[in-house]
Parts: C-alpha cells; structure tokens; sequence
C-alpha cells in the first residue's frame, strides 16, 4: 500500500503543468514525463505503462535535490537543466521554483530539441512563480 | 456533476463565512493546494490549522513537506520528527527523514529511517525505491566522510591531457574512492558529489528502464559539467557555461580515453 495516495488536481496551476507536460510528449520519441515537486510529490505524469510513477519521482527528485545541494555545496552556481543518458535512452532533468520536471526519451530522441522545449517549460514554470527566463527561440540557437 | 460541484462551493463560500474553519477542512484543503503546486497558499492554511490544533500530526506532516518543497531542510526535518513523537512508524515522516539524511549524506541514519518505514507498510513504494538504491551502495567513505584511499596507478595530469578550455576534472572509482583530480575544487568533496549524482541517476534511469548511466551534461549559469562513466570509473569535466556540447561531449570522450589507458583499462 502507498500511505497516501495522490487525489486529483484541479487548479489553472495544475491546468498549466498538465499542458507543459503534453507539450513535451508531443516529441518525437519522448515516452513519458513527471513535474515532481522537491520532496517528491507528483504533480503531474504521464509515464509508460510498465513504469510506477512513484518510485521514479522519489528518485528524480532525489536527484534533482543532489544537483542543487552539490552545487551548494561545491560553490558553484544553481543546476538550471541536466540529462543523463545509457544504452536505452535519456532522462532529462530541469530545475523550477515548483520543483522537476522530468522528460524520459528513447535513444533516439533529439536530444537538442528537448533540452530547448525543457528551458521553454522551466521557463513558463519560471513566469508564474516569479521573473521568466530567457530562451532562444530555436533549438538550433542554444 | 458540474452544477453539484459549483453548488458545494457556493455552500462553502457560505457557510466559511459564519463559521470559523476547523483544523481538519484547512489541512485538507492545503493537501489540495499543495498537490496543485499552490505551495504559498497551502503554507497558510497549515500555519493557520496548526495555530488551532499544535500538536495535529497532519499538519506537521504538512507543513513538512511545504518545508521540503521550499527547500528549508532545518525546519523540514523538525516538523517530521514533530510527526515521529506523536506516531514513531510514521512512514511518511520516516521517508522524509531518509531523504533528509540522503541529501546529508549520512547513509548511517538514511538506512534505518527507511527499514523502519517498510517495517509496517512493506508495500510503500517510495520507500522501497530509496532503499533498493541504498542498498546497493559500497561506501567507499562511510558514512563518518573518511575517504578511502586510491590504491591504483598513479596518473600524470600531463599524460590526461586535460582541455585547456576545462576548468576542473574528477575521476573517482564507483564506491567514491577519488583517483585523481585537478583543478580549484577539493578533490575529495568533488569526488563525493559526483559518485552521489552517479548512484542516483544511475538508480532513476534504471527504474525508467533505460539501462546504465553512460553520460551525463549538467547545465548551470556558471558551468557546464560533463559526465563519463562505465560500471567501475566515474569522470567528470566543467567547462564555462558557454561551451559548445558537441566540443564539451568530445574533450570529455578525449579525456576518459586518455584516463582508461593510464590507468590500464579498455575503453
């Protein structure tokens, strides 16, 4: 049993996080996505059958969380974006005010045009928490 | 559905205003809030609750979290062990202990929070993630931050030929044992973090069913950190954030070739 299992979200914010995460899924070989707050909440997901969300959210944020208190740490400046690849594909990584969003692609996923689409959604999420960031309008411009 | 729903809130907005809020319906609405991202305004109604009822183990629980999600990790880990007095197998509280201890590093205390917590919700599957992860670990350090130290071959920063354009570099073995670094940073404490990064991207892309973490870019406003790794060897090279990828991926491929060879080992 899970201890507290997730109910429904409804507000324009979740409306918002729901639709950054469509947004992703609409690229070529992305299969799944997850917003996850830093404690490891899920907010929003859309994963392949197969794969639990939870346990994937508890260990993204975890990662997530390593990344900033590192750099912390280690005096260097915020994670803003980070990927991490293996033989079968990609998990894409972005830092927001609300917490992670999570983009799974397969192995041969444009890796480019989603780290660009990724700084576009961090921005969005950016925007309603505060001041937007900039993002050039192409991929090809990063 | 629609009009029944609107008519309930109709009814609340109402019946809000002449009676004062009970802790149960702010807490379960902050839940709400926070489960949407309102993390400001679930944040407010659980001071608000726990100003009625201190000692409700919901809203501490809550207000632990909201902490997590602001990333005030002092008053995160003090509200969950408010929930640990009142219920000592929380496993909610226990998670969030684990996770607290984690980022801490100390693996010491991360274990037991989560053992305990699957003690009595076996099937809790955050926790059975976090755990299986742990598990796996060979501390190299322990969990006092003593580094092991390197037995191998001993590496010439000039026979790497590390980028001019790089900042610094890191090889570490698997277990966080540092073989070499170079540059500004404390190779130890370099050397921690990067093993860490690799335990649990290694651990999150094998859950997505990915395989085993091969590379790895991490983009800050400063820096531009590239990662190498194989099952035994970690590598990882910084560059100013401007760095081009492709010329980042190749210097880092360069230097792992170069490090593999010193150190007697096929690519």
């Amino acid at each position: 049993m899970s201890p507290e299992p997730n109910l429904p979200a409804g507000s324009a914010r979740a409306r918002a996080f729901r639709r950054i995460l469509a947004e992703m899924l609409k690229i070529d070989r992305v299969r799944g996505g997850l917003v996850v707050a830093a404690d490891g909440l899920v907010i929003a997901a859309s994963v392949p059958r197969g794969i639990a969300v939870e346990p994937l959210a508890a260990l993204a944020a975890t990662l997530g969380r390593e990344l900033e208190v590192g750099a912390d740490r280690l005096k260097r400046t915020p994670f803003q974006a980070a990927l991490f690849s293996a033989d079968n594909g990609t998990v894409f990584l972005g830092s927001s005010p609300v917490g992670f969003v999570v983009v799974l692609g397969d192995k041969e996923v444009n890796i480019g045009l989603v780290q660009w689409a990724l700084r576009k959604a961090l921005a969005t999420l950016e925007g309603a928490w505060g001041s937007p960031a900039n993002v050039p309008e192409r991929p090809e411009d990063m | 559905m629609g009009l029944l729903r609107l008519l309930s809130r109709i009814w609340d907005a109402i019946t809000s205003l002449t009676r004062p809020p009970n802790p149960a319906t702010l807490f379960r609405r902050a839940d709400l809030y926070r489960q949407e991202g309102r993390f400001e305004e679930a944040a407010e109604l659980v001071a608000q609750g726990l100003r009625l009822s201190p000692n409700n183990g919901v809203g501490h629980l809550l207000s632990a979290y909201l902490h997590l999600a602001f990333r005030q990790i002092g008053p995160a880990k003090s509200e969950f062990q408010s929930v640990l007095q009142a219920d000592p197998y929380h496993p909610r509280a226990l998670l969030g202990l684990a996770k607290i201890a984690l980022e801490e590093r100390d693996f010491g205390a991360c274990r037991p929070f989560l053992d305990k917590a699957l003690q009595y919700y076996p099937d809790f599957p955050e926790a059975r993630a976090l755990q299986e992860m742990v598990a796996g670990w060979v501390t190299a350090a322990g969990s006092a931050g003593q580094a092991a130290a390197y037995a191998g071959p001993a590496l010439q920063v000039e026979k790497l030929k590390p980028p001019a354009a790089g900042r610094e570099f890191v090889l570490t073995q698997a277990d966080g044992t540092l073989v070499f670094s170079h540059g500004d940073k404390d190779g130890v404490d370099l050397a921690a973090h990067v093993t860490q990064v690799y335990r649990i991207a290694s651990a999150t892309l094998q859950r997505a069913g990915l395989g085993a973490l091969r590379r790895g870019i991490v983009q800050a406003a400063t820096e531009t950190l590239f990662f190498r790794s194989n099952d035994r060897l970690i590598l990882e090279l910084s560059f100013p954030h401007d760095v081009k990828i492709g010329f980042g991926l190749l210097e880092t491929d360069k230097l792992w070739t170069n490090s593999l060879r010193e150190l007697g080992m096929r690519a």
